[in-house]
């Protein structure tokens, strides 16, 4: 019977194929979207939330703001300073592995007889991918600076391109606060991303940053610890040892990564959500679309439906014969929706990782058999529901009045 | 009840619309009709011919009164049950043939069967055997718009014996067929009927009504006469 019915539903689609494609090109649109936005979301957590676990055993401290955003967390130079006290007294703690001092400032860089102010970040670069991972700092050209490195520095994309009117190339010569300093390497552009944001920033030991401010402004602490399961209960007592140095019960913030990696799931977690619910609207407009063929279909076809129970289909009968029209329907957009949801998540990768919207990161969409396998279901769920009400309509037809239908 | 009467009906009305625009299409039938009669009614057209043959194949209901097909009131049955009549003891022959247009000639014959739930083999067999009977082996993958108006009486008439009803129920089966055609579906009517099975045909086609053992007149919705022929 069933296969009675898929039949009938195919020849009854091949009579009005016309109308049958631009019904499923609905579905197939809402599908797709579903399809690739998942795929992507499910990218964007993987890319994200691979990369923040390898940092997860680390805390920062800063005086300044923390954020976090939908691609990574960071923070910036706040008005207070942490002192060499802050650094001893968290260095006492247990299960601390190291404590490296991020010191934040301007300063006045001169090249080509121009001036322009710029951040400063004082961080020994040895430690600083080992603290963010290279791939997110990763270098356009050049290298990071060895431990006893002396005048030299790394420079944001900005500052290399776009603060002079003659760009800064690597080996270039710059004078920082009147201090000479060879340009070591130059940072991949960030865009919004990760950590510190170093598109506008000169990065230097924190020697030739002590050297050349004469200030030694710690804004920031990064802390590894060995077990992450404590990064939340040493980060509160870091904390609370800088605030008791100061006394200011609001004086630091700390953060851990993997609390940030908490925030920034909950963001994706939102994001995902939203494409999906803009997939969800095409679809809800797709389900429309099938109840206005199947109408259509059922009008049309009267005669045929009087005929039916005149040669004795029951009501059940004649509906499932209508629902396995909308099923076959909306499976069949469902169908091609995947491969084109498929097609564009893997397009959305290409332009991702060409760089797309300045992403720190590129975004590798993942299909999994489970995205696509409620895909279809969602696409049967919508033909089912969507063929109910013309069925019944159809169903329920008066024998007599849809024979006489011409 | 009477028994073994294929079927009775008593003060059978049926009345179309209300107040004004009321029209009495059939008005107090009583009618008995045996197991195996080839029964012919004729009228001129409005007559209520139609209406007494819908309401016979239990495509309609009737207004008032009572229609009892093999011993069951049919009057009184919900829509399933009246599905279940039509599908097992009658076989309605239409005039414009009402084949299903997207089906081949094989398929509409399975289809009557697929409803009563006739499993693929036998309804394989009974659909060629049929199409067989009725002439039409070498056709029975053709779509009705390739065949001929005889051709597609034809099946369906093959369709309308699909699941072995005791009925047959006809109506204007020639109305739409050449002459030479419409003689070879009456021979297989009559053929249906020699084997035990009640005939009934609907026509203004003196020549057909001469076919049958009995003739019904119907006229202004009542039956005026009928004798044996």
């Amino acid at each position: 019977m069933l296969a009675d019915n898929i039949n009938l539903a195919f020849k009854n689609i091949k009579e009005r194929k016309t109308r049958v494609f631009l019904t499923l090109l609905g579905i197939a649109i809402g599908i797709m979207a579903i399809v690739s936005l998942m795929s992507i979301g499910e990218g964007m957590q993987q890319a994200v939330v691979g990369e923040l676990s390898s940092l997860s055993d680390t805390i920062i401290v800063t005086t300044g703001d923390i954020s976090v955003s939908s691609m990574g967390g960071g923070f910036s130079g706040g008005n207070n300073y942490f002192s060499q006290r802050d650094i001893e007294d968290i260095q006492r703690i247990d299960g601390i592995k190291s404590v490296d001092p991020v010191l934040f400032s301007s300063g006045v860089v001169e090249y080509n007889g121009e001036s322009q102010y710029v951040s400063l970040l004082g961080l020994d670069s040895e430690r600083m991918t080992e603290i963010f991972g290279i791939e997110f700092l990763g270098l356009e050209t050049g290298e990071f600076m060895d431990e006893g490195d002396q005048n030299k520095c790394i420079i944001g994309h900005n500052v290399a391109y776009e603060y002079f009117d003659v760009s800064v190339y690597l080996g270039s010569k710059i004078k920082l606060n009147g201090q000479s300093l060879v340009v070591s390497g130059i940072y991949k552009q960030q865009g919004a991303g990760m950590s510190v944001p170093t598109d506008d920033y000169a990065h230097l030991t924190t020697r030739d940053f002590k050297k050349i401010t004469g200030q030694e402004n710690m804004t920031g602490i990064m802390i590894k610890v060995y077990d992450i399961d404590n990064a939340e209960q040493i980060a509160l007592e870091c904390e609370n040892i800088i605030n008791d140095n100061h006394g200011d019960d609001d004086y630091a913030n700390s953060i851990t990564m993997s609390s940030i990696l908490e925030s920034v799931q909950q963001i994706i977690g939102i994001i995902q959500s939203v494409l999906v619910g803009i997939a969800a609207i095409a679809l809800v407009v797709a389900s429309i679309g099938i109840m206005n063929t199947m109408l259509t279909s059922v009008m049309e076809r009267t005669h045929e439906i009087g005929v039916m129970k005149a040669i004795g289909a029951r009501n059940s009968d004649v509906m499932i014969v209508f629902i396995m029209e909308g099923v076959m329907i909306s499976l069949i957009g469902g169908g091609i929706g995947v491969i084109l949801g498929i097609l564009g998540a893997k397009a959305f990768s290409s332009v991702s990782s060409s760089g797309f919207m300045g992403s720190p990161m590129p975004i590798y969409p993942v299909i999994t058999i489970f995205s696509i396998l409620i895909s279809l279901v969602i696409a049967m769920i919508v033909g089912v529901m969507s063929s109910i009400y013309p069925a019944r309509k159809a169903a329920k037809m008066s024998p007599i009045e849809a024979v006489r239908y011409e | 009840m009477k028994d073994n009467y294929a079927i009775v009906t008593e003060e059978l009305n049926k009345i179309y619309g209300k107040g004004d625009t009321k029209v009495t299409a059939l008005e107090n039938v009583n009618i008995n009709i045996k197991h195996g009669d080839y029964i012919a009614i004729i009228g001129p057209s409005g007559s209520g011919k139609s209406t007494f043959m819908n309401l016979l194949g239990c495509l309609d209901t009737p207004t008032s009164g009572k229609i009892c097909i093999e011993n069951i009131d049919v009057s009184k049955l919900n829509e399933n049950d009246l599905a279940r009549i039509r599908r097992e003891k009658i076989g309605f022959i239409f005039q414009k043939y009402n084949l299903l247009p997207t089906l081949s000639a094989f398929e509409n014959v399975e289809l009557a069967m697929s409803f009563a739930n006739v499993n693929f083999k036998k309804r394989s067999e009974r659909a060629e055997k049929l199409l067989d009977m009725v002439g039409l082996s070498h056709r029975i993958g053709h779509k009705p718009s390739e065949l001929s108006g005889g051709e597609q009486q034809r099946v369906a008439i093959a369709r309308a014996l699909a699941n072995n009803p005791s009925i047959i129920l006809a109506d204007e089966p020639t109305g739409n067929v050449d002459s030479k055609g419409g003689n070879r579906i009456m021979d297989i009517l009559e053929d249906i009927n020699n084997k035990g099975e009640t005939v009934i045909v609907v026509t203004h086609d003196p020549n057909i009504a001469k076919r049958a053992k009995w003739v019904i007149q119907i006229r202004d919705g009542m039956v005026s006469a009928h004798a044996r022929r």
